[in-house]
């Protein structure tokens, strides 16, 4: 029972960087209907941008680091958006589609070659604090690593229903016409989602790097897959349901792994997704009705 | 000539993989689990020639049995969902596929040497065009003939009933919903043929690598097989085979001087040709398909 629970905790606690990926997959295709496949990708690869600063300051601290990886983020989340979006009509639904997945294959070649394909460390905080109670334990990096996340959490909603930019959005989301009518600059608003939703996916892969404290190249299509059926679960479009699904994802996760062993674990959460697709095609929240 | 003759055969297998997508994107879905039909395929015509003993012929249409009997199972429910969560829903499967072959023993002792699937290791020895004497030209031949055949089908379908119909409901569903086709009977029948194409050059992949593990159809490779029919355009069959030939013998072969320098073009390439030829390297420009 002690490890049961031990699992659990330790899985929603590492759940929380699925809930950030499934919301940066939410947040693009509820703004523009599309999927960008390229996300986790680019989530892992900002993460690999925060370790460049080690490159000019070899003593640079965590924190650091996990601000570099932040700010890379938004960086890649805007190329992103110019090189896949920007320029291909939004009414053909293949293009930009195929173009995400050639920015997926980019971004993990670029990995490839700049590290020869080897995993790098990557740095935590708090990974000598543990927290005991009883048999029960609390690890300290991935209370920080669920902690930031939920901070990047409530700084994205705040985002969105307290400030201008996030009224647009959530206009452009619901009738892009109508909002280009009342003049809201659609390209700059999808634009600008592309950056925030880099922005969050690179302390996810931050995060994502200090808590397993390595970062390999390897990861990038798991966490796409794993984002991706958060998104499904949590219902498409919709942030809550994909920070439930993310912590409901990550804790099963571990619970799969203590009893059936890491080969099998993912192959159980793939059985979830399909639970969820046939008895509740809509997701935990399933989005109101938009447009189309 | 070997060369020349293995790169056929690589040609002739990839374009059986993205035709299998080829017909599924017609009706306007996008499906990630091809890879996993192609898996299935190569290890149901794996095992029958070397466990079982089959011809490879028959061993071949029973891995497009397969692929097709899954792909239908797999269509029903991921069809309830639409568009985008579909993309979702097989991308999933496809890795669950994967994930199953990857945990997958089935062994025979075969006199002192035992055969069959292994896990992580794969499947090794899948010696039938060795053991019968066949030369690099004709199982290039082979595979060709299928090729041939699989395109021919695929043209006639175009130009038939059946291929408007599944072009109306990839172009508008709604339209073609109102003229009174069956929505989910036309998309279910297109990942059933999809599936059996796929499933038929898995087969013939695990008979010409001789071996196979569960990363021969991962992401990547559903990846590719979508690829093909959407960069070479998806007015006809022939965009396809021009895609991959493209891909596989220009971008790969012809540019391995390159380097790893090959592989970030690759991913940049595509994303080059997305945004100057939206509807494919060879498609034709389209209205606006999608409101």
């Amino acid at each position: 029972m002690l490890d049961f629970l031990q699992a659990v905790s330790d899985g929603m606690l590492f759940g929380a960087t699925y809930a950030l990926i499934g919301i940066g997959f939410t947040l693009v295709f509820g703004v523009m209907h599309k999927l960008n496949l390229s996300y986790a990708a680019a989530s892992i690869g900002a993460a690999y941008s925060g370790l460049l600063i080690l490159k000019v300051f070899a003593a640079a601290p965590a924190w650091a680091v996990f601000l570099s990886a932040f700010v890379g983020g938004g960086v890649i989340g805007y190329l992103v958006y110019l090189t896949c979006f920007h320029f291909i009509p939004l009414s053909n639904p293949l293009a930009p589609l195929m173009s995400t997945v050639g920015m997926f294959l980019l971004i993990d070649e670029v990995i490839v070659h700049a590290t020869n394909g080897m995993p790098q460390n990557y740095p935590a905080m708090f990974d000598d604090v543990m927290i005991r109670a009883g048999g029960y334990t609390l690890r300290g990096d991935l209370l920080l690593v669920f902690g930031l996340s939920v901070l990047c959490m409530i700084g994205l909603l705040a985002l969105l229903y307290r400030t201008k930019l996030g009224l647009a959005t959530r206009a452009v989301s619901q009738q892009p016409v109508a909002a280009q009518l009342c003049g809201i600059r659609v390209a700059r608003v999808n634009a600008m989602t592309f950056v925030v939703t880099g922005l969050v996916g690179g302390i996810a892969g931050a995060m994502m790097g200090a808590a397993v404290g390595a970062l390999s190249p390897v990861l990038t299509a798991p966490l796409t897959v794993k984002g991706l059926i958060v998104t499904v679960i949590g219902g498409l479009g919709s942030i809550p349901g994909a920070i439930i699904a993310g912590l409901l994802v990550g804790g099963l996760e571990n619970v799969f792994q203590l009893y059936r062993g890491v080969t099998e674990r993912d192959l159980y959460v793939m059985l979830l997704l399909f639970v969820f697709l046939v008895f509740r095609p809509g997701g935990i929240f399933t989005a109101k009705s938009g447009r189309d | 000539m070997e060369f020349y003759y293995g790169l056929a055969q690589i040609v002739g297998v990839h374009t059986l993989l993205g035709l299998s997508a080829y017909i599924v994107l017609l009706t306007g879905q996008v499906t990630m689990a091809q890879a996993a039909f192609f898996g299935i395929g190569a290890y149901v015509a794996g095992m029958l020639t070397v466990l079982a003993g089959w011809h490879i012929v028959p061993a071949l249409g029973a891995s497009a049995v397969m692929g097709s009997a899954t792909a239908c199972a797999v269509g029903f429910p991921a069809l309830r969902v639409k568009g985008l969560m579909l993309v979702v829903a097989t991308l999933a499967f496809g890795e669950g596929v994967r994930l199953f072959f990857f945990n997958f023993d089935y062994q025979i002792a075969r006199g002192d040497l035992k055969l069959g699937p292994v896990g992580s290791e794969g499947f090794r020895q899948i010696r039938y065009f060795p053991e019968h004497g066949w030369t690099t030209g004709e199982v290039m031949l082979f595979i060709w003939v299928f090729v041939v055949l699989v395109m021919a089908v695929l043209w006639w379908f175009d130009r038939s009933r059946y291929g408007s119909v599944l072009r109306a409901v990839g172009e508008d569903e709604l339209a073609a919903q109102s003229v009174g086709i069956n929505l989910t009977a036309v998309k279910v029948s297109a990942m059933t043929i999809g599936g059996a194409i796929a499933g038929l050059g898995g087969g013939i992949f695990a008979h010409y690598t001789t071996h196979i593990e569960h990363s021969n159809f991962n992401v990547l490779v559903a990846t590719f097989a979508i690829a093909y029919p959407i960069v070479g355009g998806l007015s006809n069959v022939f965009g396809t085979l021009a895609a991959v030939i493209f891909v596989q013998a220009f971008l790969i072969e012809g540019l391995r001087d390159l380097g790893d320098w090959r592989n970030l073009l690759f991913g940049a390439l595509i994303v080059l040709a997305m945004n100057l030829r939206p509807h494919g390297l060879f498609g034709k420009r389209r209205g606006s398909s999608h409101a």
